[in-house]
């Protein structure tokens, strides 16, 4: 079975039809979490407690969130959906001060039992304040150093401006989850991070088959115009990244949806991910790319017009 | 029939047969998040260290921290030092799904002291001051005793001096009194022991006070010469006087310590993360299978090949490390199956590619494999980069997810590549003269 033989789509000639979405997914994002101020961290970063519950029957989520609320701050209650149809429920509660940790527990306890006591805890987490301004801390540097690092070596393999180029769609990409996640109300956790840097590693994966074809058609007929080139290299490896990204959204999807409550963070942002990063190494990564290089022309252009014209 | 294609193939019986090996004799252990339990991270309190001694403090303290979680027979993994910080340690307790007990048990700095008690009781350390004219006597400290029922305490002037301390200690254990006033009995080193004789032949008949962690426990009058053992009252339940005499035995804590950070899993939601993942995968993997076949026909078989002999050196090699499997290491597992089809997708096309230019089978293979292949190294090199990075910078469990995603990036290059290949080769080998290949 053959889907995609020998495609001539012009990508580049239609690329706002794309690039207009994705700036208003990213605006709609900025706008969420300027409102919002900054993403929704979970426990593991603001310090406090989380407590899954199993609940008999299905759980009364603004009950449970009033009771917890009477005694503590910061209070989340969130169901925790999947195909599996448990009945469970995640109660966290901030605790930013240096507060003594252990009594937590006891507080969510005491709160759920005024409202049902048949249930059973299920996991139980506690983060200090410090611990969580540290991985907050860690997270960011890892991101950092992940990026700064994908640059580094595509600088060294290809050219500075592919590593940019390749980065900006990455950046993009992941910025436009958070905003989603923003939009969506869902907690950035430490699951999640994992699975934003997932879909970096994913992102620049798809990005990389894209230049390494758009190198080697340079190498192979430099004559022609780059414009021409990157829609040809895109048109090439059409087929693969199509069938690619919908095996990977197929595997993804499965851990989506029958991953479990613990997963359920982490695997819709790789949901997210795969359809946004594909989409950005064609209309985010070659747009930059053909941009780079037509500026770089001009500018050569003018640097050779300059002594004719430049004589007054 | 060639002979390098024979001894590609013995060398993929051969690896494959080493990792079920490799399985069979040690299977991949579980992590906590997976089986159960609770894990701890204790941050020792440097306010009173000096900074040279910092380091020796806290591996003191692991060391302490381990003894007293050996004596309840849980330590499967030793407490290890944790983060960067320098100061913070992880203790995992597999099974254990209400640590309070521990948590009391590692907190305690069991630090023990006997002294001689001169005055008292006091209702208050202003009572006491005011007796004194607002300045203790020299060498004399004021501690009260453990909060009564009531939450009231009683201060008393001590000997500034300690006749015995912990350190004397030769062992302790519960002695089997009364229950309803648990005894724990402790022995004294040989030569605190002289000490301790002479002492309380000069003071019988005089008070003396049983102190643990700047508290009274007890304040014994003592009635004959004690030798080389004693007896400490004045723990509330068996439990603490059980939990007394282990800190005794695994010695007093050189600073105080506090948990930052608690994790609780019921074992039963480990199961079913186990039971979800798995389901997880058997969807995902059916799904991507039936796709494979149906889109290259018999070159996907090859890559189901490859991608099930994937998983299966993946999971020798976690054996291999000894590493634990936890949950985000199975979401890396997971990512490490989209990747294993991608390289097999971005192969199979090259090689229809190439067919389509008009180049035999043979040629279109050898140049499909090896035009893909550099776009492998690139983009797995680029993912492994960014692993690093998570390895050095990230938190312990996005150190276990990017631990999983190499190994199964190098495993994905052998499979994916080599093994492959070979599969290739064979189905060449056996139509002659070579007519076309069954990629869809």
């Amino acid at each position: 079975m053959e889907l995609f033989r020998d495609t001539r789509f012009d990508f580049l000639g239609r690329k706002w039809w794309f690039i207009l979405p994705s700036l208003i997914l990213t605006l709609a994002g900025l706008v969420s979490l300027l409102v919002n101020g900054g993403p929704r961290y979970s426990i593991d970063f603001l310090g406090g407690a989380v407590m899954d519950v199993r609940w008999e029957g299905v759980p009364p989520i603004e009950r449970i969130r009033a009771a917890v609320s009477s005694r503590l701050t910061g209070v989340s209650v969130v169901a925790a959906h999947d195909l599996t149809g448990s009945n469970e429920v995640l109660v966290s509660a901030e605790a930013p001060a240096q507060e003594d940790l252990t009594a937590l527990r006891q507080t969510i306890d005491e709160a759920l039992s005024t409202v049902n006591p048949r249930y059973s805890i299920r996991s139980f987490e506690t983060i200090g304040p410090q611990i969580g301004a540290d991985l907050r801390r860690q997270a960011l540097l890892a991101t950092g150093g992940a990026s700064g690092g994908m640059l580094l070596y595509l600088a060294w393999r290809f050219r500075t401006v592919y590593g940019v180029a390749a980065v900006v769609a990455m950046a993009h990409d992941a910025f436009i989850t958070v905003g989603l996640f923003s939009l969506l109300h869902q907690e950035v956790s430490l699951t999640v991070v994992a699975a934003i840097l997932t879909l970096i590693g994913y992102s620049m994966n798809d990005t990389i088959v894209v230049f390494d074809r758009i190198r080697e058609n340079r190498r192979a007929c430099g004559r022609e115009p780059l414009a021409e080139t990157i829609n040809r290299s895109i048109n090439q490896t059409l087929s693969r990244t199509i069938l690619t990204s919908g095996l990977t959204l197929l595997t993804a999807l499965a851990l989506f949806l029958f991953g479990g409550s613990v997963l359920h963070g982490f695997s819709l942002v790789l949901v997210i991910g795969i359809i946004v990063g594909t989409f950005s190494s064609i209309f985010i990564a070659s747009p930059i790319l053909l941009a780079w290089e037509q500026g770089r022309a001009e500018r050569s252009a003018r640097r050779v017009a300059l002594p004719e014209g430049g004589v007054r | 029939m060639n002979r390098t294609l024979i001894r590609r193939s013995l060398l993929v019986l051969a690896i494959v047969l080493a990792s079920a090996f490799a399985i069979v004799r040690s299977p991949v252990r579980l992590g906590l998040d997976l089986r159960g339990g609770a894990s701890l991270i204790v941050r020792v309190k440097m306010d009173d260290v000096p900074p040279v001694q910092r380091r020796e403090v806290v591996e003191q303290t692991r060391q302490i921290l381990d003894r007293r979680i050996n004596a309840y027979g849980l330590s499967e993994a030793p407490v290890q030092p944790y983060g960067n910080r320098g100061n913070e340690l992880l203790v995992q307790l597999p099974g254990v799904s209400d640590p309070s007990r521990i948590k009391n048990l590692l907190q305690s700095r069991a630090v023990l002291e006997w002294y001689s008690a001169e005055e008292g009781p006091y209702a208050s350390t202003g009572d006491a001051m005011a007796r004194h004219g607002g300045l203790l006597p020299y060498n004399r400290i004021l501690l009260p005793t453990r909060p009564a029922a009531d939450g009231r305490r009683a201060w008393y002037l001590l000997h500034g001096q300690p006749i015995i301390r912990g350190t004397d200690l030769r062992g302790a254990s519960v002695s089997a009194g009364t229950m309803e006033q648990p005894v724990t009995t402790f022995t004294l080193s040989q030569d605190a022991a002289r000490r301790f004789e002479r002492y309380t032949q000069a003071h019988i008949g005089q008070r003396s006070a049983i102190v643990l962690d700047e508290e009274i426990l007890s304040l014994p009058v003592i009635e004959d010469v004690i030798r080389d053992s004693g007896q400490i009252r004045g723990a509330r339940t068996l439990q603490e006087a059980q939990d007394l005499a282990v800190n005794l035995r695994s010695g007093a804590l050189p600073a105080a310590i506090e948990v930052a950070q608690e994790r609780i899993v019921e074992a039963s939601l480990g199961a079913d993360s186990i039971r979800h993942g798995l389901q997880a995968g058997a969807v995902g993997l059916t799904a991507v299978v039936a796709t494979m076949l149906l889109y290259y026909r018999w070159a996907g078989a090859n890559a189901t090949l490859a991608l099930v002999l994937n998983g299966v050196l993946l999971t020798a090699a976690l054996a291999c490390f000894g590493a634990v499997l936890t949950l985000p290491g199975i979401a890396g597992v997971v990512l490490t199956i989209g990747m294993a089809v991608d390289s097999n997708v971005l192969i199979f096309e090259r090689i229809r590619e190439e067919l389509r230019a008009g180049k035999p089978a043979a040629t279109a293979l050898a140049a499909g494999f090896s035009k893909a292949f550099a776009t492998l190294v690139d983009t797995h090199v680029t993912t492994v980069v960014s692993c690093a990075f998570l390895f050095f910078f990230g938190t312990p469990a996005v150190k276990g997810f990017a631990a999983t995603l190499v190994i199964g990036l190098i495993t994905n290059l052998f499979t994916s590549v080599f093994v492959s290949r070979v599969a290739f080769d064979w189905e060449m080998s056996r139509r002659r003269p070579v007519a076309e290949l069954s990629i869809g």
